[in-house]
């Protein structure tokens, strides 16, 4: 029992760096997303296809090419990133790919006659989508945010890729120092506690919005 | 000044190839109610849609109170043309309320957000206007805790909420059973005793024998004729006119 508390609690300088990365890739990328998705539906056609291309790359390969990427193609074209900030650069703009796709689809599904009512009404565009549309859309929205919010506790592994000390490589360097294969249990543990926060909270977000029907 | 309050010269409009409004002329002195009726697929609400710019005309004019909104064909520049739809309130056969907000924050949100008259300002007024079509009590409810007609009545309250001239009705009771549709007719008929300016696209001819000043009969993009509701439905000269009626019987 000692041991196992022992264990958990180098485990737990892991679970440090796993946080970090899962708070800020959330933070910013929810943001970012939501502009890349008002970009997406955007008249302009210019601005409308660059983020069509954006999103293509940024969903069309692999977030571990991508943090690979970042972490040793950049310092080549004279970019060098501190370990931590490489890894939340590649991280939020994959996300925010992500979060944009489910937010296009999410303001595209609110009926035309929100839009309607809101022009005789006298609201401009912008208005319309920052007090009308979005706020409906984030009701519509939150099952999908909370899958791809579940997949980034367990995508911050990635880093492991680069030599951070994530929960995962705490975990591995602690098997393979002391021939123990409990570590990744006390690993696997950790992971489904945070999945199951984020769970949680996404269960009180839905039922927050479930105040009002559509 | 005008002394017409909307006035509308050779109004066309297509959709590609099929041609919806094929020169439709309109006049309204202010306090009109003038109720359009006709078939399906005629021209009304396409028609209505244009008064306000939820669709954009290809040819014609129309003015209110003597202010070109669009002048043979060409439109006013935006910040104008925004300018002149908002005298013009709208409801639509779906009610179209915002479902993420109260009965009441339904009514003050444009006034706050494009007026920016502030909350403690707007909210007596909107609570009055609530009382005005009978649904002070519900106030704190969400539109999908209502039922149609009450819906309606609020959306009615949320377009006067911003002091429109004219009113602009589409189709308001079409989904409504007889018994919701009566009182948002009630609600409208008050509107028009109030002397509201008002264009009303409907199917109940009740409605229109009784509130309108005019009648519009528009079938295959035409006005077929126009007059008072004695006129209209009276003495109907026009043959498309006379089988629309007689296929309603009323």
């Amino acid at each position: 029992m000692n041991e196992i508390l022992r264990m958990s609690l180098l485990l737990a300088s892991g679970c440090k760096v796993t946080l970090e990365i899962f708070a800020v890739t959330l933070i910013l990328s929810i943001p970012l997303g939501l502009l890349l998705a008002i970009g997406r539906i955007s008249s302009i056609k210019p601005l409308n296809k660059a983020v069509e291309i954006y999103n293509w790359i940024m969903r069309g390969t692999p977030l571990m090419l991508q943090l690979l990427f970042v972490y040793f193609a950049l310092p080549s074209f004279g970019i060098t990133l501190p370990d931590v900030a490489a890894a939340l650069l590649a991280f939020v703009l994959n996300y925010a790919a992500y979060f944009a796709e489910i937010f296009r689809a999410g303001i595209q599904s609110i009926p035309k006659g929100q839009y309607e009512a809101a022009k005789t009404l006298g609201f401009t565009y912008s208005q319309t989508m920052q007090k009308i549309i979005v706020p409906q859309m984030i009701k519509r929205v939150l099952p999908p945010i909370g899958n791809e919010t579940i997949t980034l506790v367990k995508d911050t592994s990635l880093v492991y890729v680069l030599a951070m000390n994530d929960l995962l490589r705490a975990a591995r360097t602690i098997v393979q120092r002391e021939f123990d294969m409990t570590p990744f249990f006390i690993a696997a543990v950790f992971y489904l506690i945070m999945t199951f926060v984020v769970t949680r909270v996404f269960a009180r977000l839905e039922e927050h919005y479930a105040k009002y029907e559509e | 000044m005008s002394e017409y309050m909307i006035k509308v010269e050779q109004l066309k409009k297509n959709f590609g190839a099929l041609k919806v409004l094929k020169g439709i002329d309109m006049e309204l002195k202010k306090g009109d109610v003038v109720a359009i009726i006709g078939p399906s697929g005629g021209g009304k609400s396409t028609f209505l849609r244009c008064l306000n710019r939820l669709e954009t005309v290809d040819a014609g004019t129309i003015s209110i109170e003597g202010e070109y909104l669009v002048q043979n064909g060409t439109y006013v520049n935006a910040e104008k043309s925004r300018q002149i739809c908002s005298r013009m309130g709208m409801c639509f056969q779906q009610f179209n309320l915002f479902p993420h907000m109260t009965v009441l924050q339904n009514l003050m949100a444009a006034p706050i957000t494009v007026k920016h008259v502030p909350k403690n300002v707007i909210e007596p007024e909107a609570r009055e206007l609530l009382k005005k079509v009978g649904l002070a009590s519900k106030a704190d409810y969400y539109p999908n805790q209502l039922s149609g007609g009450q819906q309606q009545r609020v959306a009615i309250a949320r377009a006067l909420a911003m002091q429109p001239d004219i009113m602009l009705f589409d189709e308001p009771t079409s989904s409504l059973d007889p018994e919701l549709t009566g009182e948002v007719l009630k609600t409208m008929k008050d509107l028009a005793d109030g002397n509201m300016t008002m264009v009303v696209v409907t199917h109940e001819m009740g409605f229109a024998k009784e509130v309108a000043d005019q009648v519009v009969f528009m079938a295959d993009g035409y006005v077929q004729e126009k007059g008072t509701s004695e006129e209209v439905f009276g003495h109907a000269k026009n043959e498309r006119l006379q089988s629309f009626l007689s296929s309603i019987i009323r």
